[in-house]
């Protein structure tokens, strides 16, 4: 003990107890631990070793304790199972007795050692892994995670179905909102529609009564007529800047026509606009706020048919969808009647086509000058097709309807039920491959019907037939709103749909790789109104997550760190991280002159090391996990006085 | 004979997220394979310099398997990175007259005990065909 | 006899992928929460699977983290191998009778050695590998399991008394007895997951009688890289099959079966399996018996389309009926929706039944929450809140309500981690108000 003390003065390095486990037999039957023990004493570095039956047990535990409670050991070994079992078992103890738990090393000689091998050789390579984790805990330093002040506030980005619903439950979590709305209106595009399939569901309930919840909670802000004009900072900690100012000269023209007709008051609901929060800005006005989440609900437009594509833009009675929706619901506030009407035309027969602006694939479709092809399927237009298909058959029993598609993906919950009743409605089907789509052409004043749909029908096994119809509706799909300023600004990835690309489908769903930037709702791929709510909570819930400690953010220690004694500031590093922002460049004073040196941004780096990789000098460090520990791992395990 | 084998030591640079767990997933299944194999768990290889691969070459560690987790790894961008450094270590390895063999960038996944164990027996063949490393230059 | 209380903010019923999102969101905002599975690990059917679309990442690399993370946090306590045997109350105070089968190995005592299992003499055809393996009458349920403590199948068990001998921590334990405890909680999530349409209610596809004639999970097992045979060989006589068939909506969209819906998982799994299986397998030919191909989800259609440039076979039309062929062969009766049309038959060696969701857990008797007419938990306001149930403070997520695909399912459990947050907030300001 003696000795112990006078080798501290002179050389204070770390003090490594090893603990080695038997598991019971599981690592003893083919380790031998007592061998281990006696040459890990030999060890450089090593002040104590200890064996017990269980290391995990509390009497396991209590070795370590001890010997960290009377400053025996500052570094902690020990050898058993595989880490992810109880590495976090050891750390705790170690933080029980007042230690710091990063100054512990794990060796792993079960799963890696006494499960795999038998024989000497076993017992030899359970020794050298030892001395690797005693090498690198020589090496560690007691760690502590970051914390970063964070501002309990959130942005919502867009004021649609996705946005009024993670605002308010951000707000019932006590949490500040600001919503920004690029428009004059809440609602998005579902405050478009009538009723959704298969509910349903009436709009003109549902978005007044997500809105009023919002409009009416003293912890959500709103803004319409808003754009993000600036972006900084990070999470916990963003600041972003938009610009209120009344609408362009046209933009919403038809829509601030409605509410203008409709005599509405701000808050109330126009049918087929949404609803307007407050009195169009007079004049422009920028604003900035501070902010720890941002939560994007940038939402969709539907699919603008190219000119021509089945008759659009050349044929007047070829509508969309979204034009039909609004025509069903008017016809059913004129009262109804034994035909549809189209401003004043009676629809005898219709066709109605899918998959128009979805499913393109390349060599069947063209794609043309700035607008790629949507090859993915838009998922909502099936279920929203049929279910206008039933309503029109229902009320305006009269109107025939003959239905063109590829697939019926009528997959959601009561959904194939919505295909079957139009089955039993008499909607007649027909089908067709990609590359045989159907053709539609004008026969102005040639017959009775202005409009023919001519089709190779696969299941009367691909024969010719030719439809007459008085309306054709384009079943069209959803692309993502056009966001590429917030794209740029916010540094956002967006996959090769268009649509922002979420960290992982399963891992990190609504997670986008910029730390504390959530994604909601159909800016991140086609979803039904359920589904964009229940998105739009999921990334609520993150936001929440992150914010729930109040004032902070608390963050893995494992990141890189500088020595700035060594580095000289070739910037390699900075080149190298793979994380936008998690490096940079800054000027600072080192020995009276004023220097640019990298600094590292805690709350960005994930600790990869990508850094160190390139480091000239070995300055730069991912704690926890530093090349040198590495290093000095590798020197024991070919460390031939270890060799038996 | 058993003591040439464990001189030949092959280091096996393991991510934490998928070929560290994949190792365990071995030890649980109770496969067998050469005990001349070191695992050692990193968070992403790409942390490694390319000194650090030659200069355990130098140290006498005779094969090194980096088990990434691939194109799934965690960090965006990290893999292309390591990829392409792992080819300026082979051309720094044929310079000095390595097998580059010696050195394999392979992905292994949390479940993946038949894909690790093969990557290490094939390694240890070669390791073992080749001798020491350095020792290249006098067979050819 | 005195029943044991534990108390905690939320609780989790079911410890698949959904609980597990679920547990992980609420515990994150700092809430002590429940996780109650009734299998011997959490993992849920996920864990089994083995890579899932449209990545096609391994489905255990993406399961055992979240089982890890969920394990390891100070806010959630894991409850396994236990039934829900009631649950009532209301207005933030629910109260669950929990009953814990016994697995007769002392859960504190187990470290998971494997001792017992190494040394049991008796060999058991192994559901967790679609039945294709044999395990011990004591055993770990599969390698990842959480936790890692053994269980006895005491219906196979011989009382040869060796598991006990060479139990290192004398765990194995003969006479243990149910444990009912109490769990007091304020908010519930049931996140009970589904169970695969019965193969024996569908007389046509032979009732699971047929040689060579699989499900679809059994397919995954084929697939897995930890799976029986480490590579695809059918059942009957372990030949290496060289035309596989999937007949879609096997279970599913079939009045004739009393289930009506569309499962909404079947062709993307089936078009992943075909893919994986042209990995295995590159010179068989593979066929995909469909109506519609359903692939709505983000990145899907693309999938779906490099599956047919890979040059998977897909063919419209409904098997009618299946009989045994020749040779271990399987005979398909379909109605071809293609070119010519009309009955037609085809051999392949090996079909693969694409089973739709049935719900795996009825609430009725247990609690008041009422199901829909699919029998899946339903849900009071699908499109604003689609984790509300009719039964205050109780949400639900994933497969339970209704089938669902593991992305859709994380998205929800989410979702139902939110409503129940928000929920417990609610009842923190009420109390508040009222001090």
């Amino acid at each position: 003990m003696v000795d112990e003390k006078r080798d501290q003065v002179t050389a204070p390095g770390p003090k490594v107890g090893v603990y080695v486990c038997h598991c019971g037999g599981n690592i003893s039957d083919h380790v031998d631990v007592e061998k281990v023990c006696e040459d890990a004493k030999g060890i450089p570095g090593v002040v104590t070793v200890k064996n017990n039956m269980f290391m995990c047990s509390d009497p396991g535990q209590q070795l370590i304790m001890e010997d960290l409670k009377n400053g025996t050991i500052d570094r902690v070994v020990v050898a058993s199972c595989a880490p992810s079992l109880h590495e976090s078992t050891f750390r705790s103890a170690i933080s029980r007795a007042g230690g710091n738990p990063y100054t512990y090393e794990h060796a792993n000689i079960r799963e890696q050692v006494s499960w795999v091998h038998h024989g000497e050789g076993a017992t030899e390579k359970a020794t050298r892994l030892v001395a690797a984790a005693v090498g690198k805990a020589r090496e560690l330093h007691p760690l502590e995670p970051f914390r970063v002040d964070a501002k309990r506030h959130a942005t919502v980005i867009g004021g649609g179905v996705a946005g009024l619903r993670a605002a308010k439950d951000l707000a019932d979590r006590g949490i500040q909102v600001v919503l920004i709305e690029k428009s004059p209106f809440l609602g998005g595009w579902t405050a478009h529609w009538d009723r959704l399939s298969p509910t349903e569901d009436d709009v003109s309930e549902l978005i007044p009564e997500l809105c009023r919840q919002v409009l009416d909670d003293p912890a959500v802000e709103v803004h319409t007529c808003s754009q993000v004009i600036s972006f900084e900072g990070f999470i916990g900690n963003f600041r972003l800047g938009f610009r209120k100012e009344p609408p362009a000269e046209g933009a919403y023209a038809e829509e601030i026509e409605r509410m203008k007709q409709s005599g509405a008051d701000t808050g109330d609901f126009i049918p087929h606009v949404g609803v307007c929060p407050e009195p169009l800005p007079e004049a422009s006005e920028e604003q900035t706020v501070e902010t720890g989440v941002v939560v994007l609900a940038t939402g969709f437009r539907p699919y603008t048919p190219r000119k021509g594509e089945y008759g659009y833009g050349e044929i007047k009675e070829v509508i969309t969808l979204p034009d039909l929706i609004r025509i069903i619901a008017e016809n059913r506030r004129a009262g109804g009647g034994q035909l549809l009407q189209v401003n004043g035309r009676k629809i005898r027969a219709m066709a109605m086509i899918h998959c128009v602006g979805s499913r393109q694939i390349p060599g069947i479709h063209e794609e043309t000058e700035g607008r790629p092809l949507n090859q993915y399927c838009s998922r909502v237009c099936c279920g929203a097709t049929l279910h206008a298909a039933n309503l029109i058959r229902e009320t305006h029993p009269g109107t025939r309807i003959f239905d063109f598609y590829r697939d019926i993906r009528t997959y959601g919950r009561g959904q194939e039920e919505v295909y079957e009743k139009a089955s039993d409605n008499k909607v007649l089907f027909f089908r067709f491959e990609a590359q045989d789509p159907p053709e539609v052409s004008g026969n102005a004043g040639e017959g009775d019907f202005p409009v023919s749909v001519k089709v190779k029908d696969t299941l009367t096994f691909g024969e010719e037939i030719e439809t007459k119809v008085d309306l054709v509706v384009l079943a069209v799909g959803m692309e993502p709103n056009d966001v590429s300023d917030l794209v740029e600004m916010m540094k956002l990835p967006v996959g090769a749909d268009r649509f922002l690309l979420e960290v992982h489908p399963k891992l990190r769903p609504v997670e986008l790789s910029v730390s504390g930037v959530l994604v909601a709702g159909t800016s991140q791929a086609p979803f039904d109104v359920g589904e964009t709510c229940a998105a739009a909570s999921a990334a609520a819930v993150k936001a929440s997550a992150v914010l729930a400690r109040g004032g902070f953010v608390e963050l893995d220690p494992f990141i890189a760190e500088i020595d700035m004694g060594k580095c000289k500031g070739t910037g390699a590093c900075v080149e190298a991280c793979i994380v936008d922002g998690a490096l940079r460049m800054v000027e600072m004073d080192l020995d009276g002159e004023k220097v640019l040196r990298p600094e590292v941004v805690p709350a960005l780096c994930q600790g990869c090391g990508a850094c160190t990789a390139v480091c000239p000098e070995n300055a730069i460090n991912v704690s926890g996990w530093t090349l040198k520990q590495y290093e000095k791992m590798v020197e024991m395990i070919v460390s031939e006085k270890l060799a038996a | 004979m058993s003591g040439r084998e464990n001189e030949a030591k092959i280091l096996i640079l393991a991510t934490e997220d998928c070929a560290y767990p994949g190792a365990n997933a071995v030890g649980q299944a109770h496969m067998s394979y050469p005990e001349n194999t070191y695992i050692l768990r990193v968070r992403a290889p790409v942390m490694f310099p390319e000194r650090f691969y030659l200069d355990c070459f130098e140290k006498g560690i005779y094969g090194i398997i980096i088990a990434s987790c691939g194109v799934e790894c965690p960090y965006e961008g990290a893999y292309e990175a390591l990829a392409s450094r792992i080819d300026k270590v082979y051309g720094m390895m044929k310079e000095r007259g390595l097998d580059t063999r010696r050195l394999r960038l392979t992905g292994i996944c949390t479940v993946c005990t038949r894909a690790f164990v093969k990557e290490v027996n094939q390694m240890n063949e070669l390791v073992t065909e080749l001798g020491p490393p350095g020792t290249e230059k006098k067979a050819a | 006899m005195s029943t044991e209380t534990m108390k905690f903010d939320a609780l989790i019923l079911g410890g698949g992928i959904a609980g597990l999102q679920a547990a992980l969101d609420l515990a994150d905002q700092d809430f002590k929460v429940a996780i109650v599975e009734k299998d011997a690990s959490i993992g849920g059917k996920m864990i089994r699977l083995s890579k899932v679309f449209p990545t096609l990442d391994c489905a255990s690399c993406i399961t055992t983290p979240k089982m890890a993370a969920a394990a390891h946090h100070e806010n959630v306590k894991i409850f396994t191998y236990c039934d829900l045997e009631s649950l009532e109350g209301t207005g933030g105070k629910l109260t669950a009778s929990v009953r814990q089968k016994p697995r007769f190995v002392d859960e504190d005592k187990c470290i998971g050695c494997r001792q017992c299992e190494y040394n049991c003499p008796v060999m058991v055809s192994d559901p967790e590998q679609g039945g294709f393996s044999a395990r011990k009458a004591i055993y770990i349920p599969f390698s990842n399991a959480i936790p890692q403590t053994a269980l006895m199948d005491v219906e196979n068990c011989t009382l040869c008394g060796k598991c006990s001998k060479v139990c290192p921590t004398e765990a194995v334990d003969y006479f243990q007895e149910p444990r009912i405890f109490t769990i007091e909680a304020k908010t519930a999530v049931m996140t009970t997951g589904f169970e695969l349409t019965p193969l024996e209610n569908k007389v046509q596809y032979g009732e699971g009688k047929i040689p060579n004639v699989i499900t679809s999970l059994e397919m995954e097992r084929l697939l897995a890289p930890h799976g029986p045979y480490n590579r695809v060989l059918r059942p009957s006589d372990g030949m290496e099959p060289d035309s596989v068939a999937f007949i879609q909506c096997a279970g599913s969209r079939d009045k004739s079966m009393g289930i009506s819906y569309c499962s909404r998982v079947c062709c993307m799994y089936a078009i992943k399996q075909a893919m994986l299986l042209s990995g295995a397998l590159p010179l068989a030919d593979i066929a995909i018996y469909y109506m519609d191909i359903r692939a709505f989800g983000k990145g899907y259609e693309q999938f779906f389309q490099n599956a047919m440039a890979m040059g998977i076979a897909f063919i419209k039309g409904k098997v009618a009926r299946i009989d045994a062929g020749e040779g271990g062969a399987v005979r398909l009766h379909y109605e071809a929706q293609g070119e010519d049309g009309g009955v037609r038959t085809a051999d392949h060696d090996l079909v693969v039944l694409s089973l739709g969701m049935v719900p795996a857990w009825n609430p009725a008797g247990t609690c008041t929450v009422s199901t829909g007419d699919d029998a899946f938990i339903k849900t009071i306001r699908p499109k604003v809140a689609p984790t509300l149930t009719d039964m205050e403070g109780v949400f639900v997520a994933g497969a339970a309500a209704g089938p669902k695909d593991i992305v859709d399912t994380i998205v929800e459990a989410g979702a139902a981690a939110m409503e129940a947050s928000k929920y417990l907030a609610s009842l923190a300001r009420t109390v508040k108000a009222a001090a």
